[in-house]
């Protein structure tokens, strides 16, 4: 073969990165194939969890536990929009729906929920949100998340951990166009989820 | 069994030819990640996985790569390296690949791993491609962890998420922001070069 020939510097290189494309591509393929059912599962268990924390029922670890629960006390329901219909051990009815809003690096998806009357919340739950770490992204904590728990909207932010009326929510300290952001998309919740709900 | 070669190839990229401290690489994960020591650990662990086996795969067939493709090359192999990473993160511990979000799979730009590519593993042996890549993602590493530790604690008061500070502790925001990298980093690198490097710089001003 010569050095400076036409296979050498035409045919060679394109054969040779059709090889290790094709080598490359079948690892990774047969890696997403094998791991995509423990994808899906981690996926679906994750937006489980997430409900269960809006309706404010506590779960337990193990997931298979977690889907018992799940199953037993939570109904999809999807006329119109999809929202969810939870059984609450105390034989009372609430309702977690999905609601996405613009948080201050990307979107927010949460869970919202209900209670049977519509006019106060049980909880929230935060699905996915790209905020910053350790400031924004804090709106996952639990504390955080818990101070919704039996609230009436429209809100009001005060400073973290001031918080007392049931119309006022703690902002996060460093975390201010999180916490407008956070206030504005569950302000929208309180009035666009008791309507999905009602079919409206 | 370890010759001299070995042991000057996995010390270099610790010390005097540092990735990250002397030759200034890798610098975006650096400010990324290093806000808590958790993602830090998880995210030093894919570029050391990534480096090792990127250096010994390409240097393995490196008599065979045309060299006017050789970057393309070199980019598909780190690629498919950290596609592994990303997916087997994704499949096993979800938590931890949520919060590293895009990061994971900017490793594929980390310049250290290109880097070591093109300068080491294209023109030595695969085992010795394999320890320096070794070293220098350890080398990238341990920058890292120290930032990250002194950056989740100064930041947030915590280590591995655990209350180390107590109440009269207040966090100094800017320092899980990006911004306290960029000073975390120059300290850093200042020290170092202050109290480890100083026989250098005299050499250089004589």
């Amino acid at each position: 073969m010569k050095k400076d020939g036409f296979y050498a510097l035409r045919i060679y290189p394109l054969v040779f990165m059709l090889m290790v494309t094709v080598v490359c591509i079948s690892i990774v393929t047969g890696l997403f194939l094998s791991t995509k059912e423990r994808v899906e599962a981690n996926e679906g268990l994750f937006l489980r969890k997430t409900i269960l924390q809006a309706a404010n029922i506590p779960y337990p670890d193990d997931f298979r536990e977690v889907t018992a629960l799940y199953e037993a006390s939570v109904t999809e329901v999807s006329d119109g929009q999809l929202y969810y219909r939870v059984a609450q051990p105390d034989g009372s009815f609430t309702y977690v729906v999905p609601i996405e809003g613009a948080g201050l690096w990307g979107a927010i998806s949460l869970l919202v929920g209900f209670t049977e009357s519509l006019d106060e919340l049980t909880g929230i739950g935060i699905f996915s949100q790209n905020e910053t770490p350790g400031l924004g992204a804090r709106i996952e904590e639990e504390w955080y998340r818990m101070q919704f728990v039996g609230k009436r909207g429209p809100f009001v932010l005060v400073d973290e951990g001031m918080a007392d009326a049931p119309d006022e929510i703690d902002a996060i300290t460093g975390a201010t166009r999180t916490s407008l952001a956070m206030r504005d998309i569950i302000n929208e919740a309180v009035t666009l989820g008791p309507a999905i709900v009602r079919g409206q | 069994m370890i010759s001299k070669r070995m042991k000057k190839t996995f010390l270099t990229p610790l010390g005097k030819e540092n990735p990250v401290f002397v030759q200034i690489l890798g610098i975006c994960s650096t400010l990324a990640v290093t806000n808590k020591l958790e993602n830090t650990v998880v995210m030093t662990l894919g570029v050391l996985f990534t480096t090792m086996f990127s250096s010994f795969t390409l240097s393995l067939i490196r008599k065979f790569i045309p060299s006017r493709i050789r970057m393309i090359v070199e980019t598909m192999v780190i690629a498919t390296f950290v596609i592994i990473v990303d997916i087997v993160l994704k499949a096993y511990i979800p938590d931890v690949w949520k919060q590293l979000g895009p990061y994971v799979g900017l490793i594929i730009t980390n310049c250290i791993i290109m880097g070591r590519a093109e300068a080491f593993a294209l023109n030595n042996t695969p085992g010795l491609s394999l320890i320096d890549g070794l070293a220098s993602g350890i080398g990238y590493s341990y920058v890292l962890l120290i930032i990250a530790f002194f950056r989740e604690l100064l930041g947030t008061g915590t280590l591995w998420g655990v209350q180390i500070l107590g109440d009269w502790w207040v966090n100094w925001s800017i320092m899980i922001m990006p911004p306290g990298a960029f000073f975390m980093l120059a300290i850093f690198i200042w020290i170092v070069k202050e109290t480890f490097m100083t026989e250098k710089k005299e050499a250089s001003n004589e």
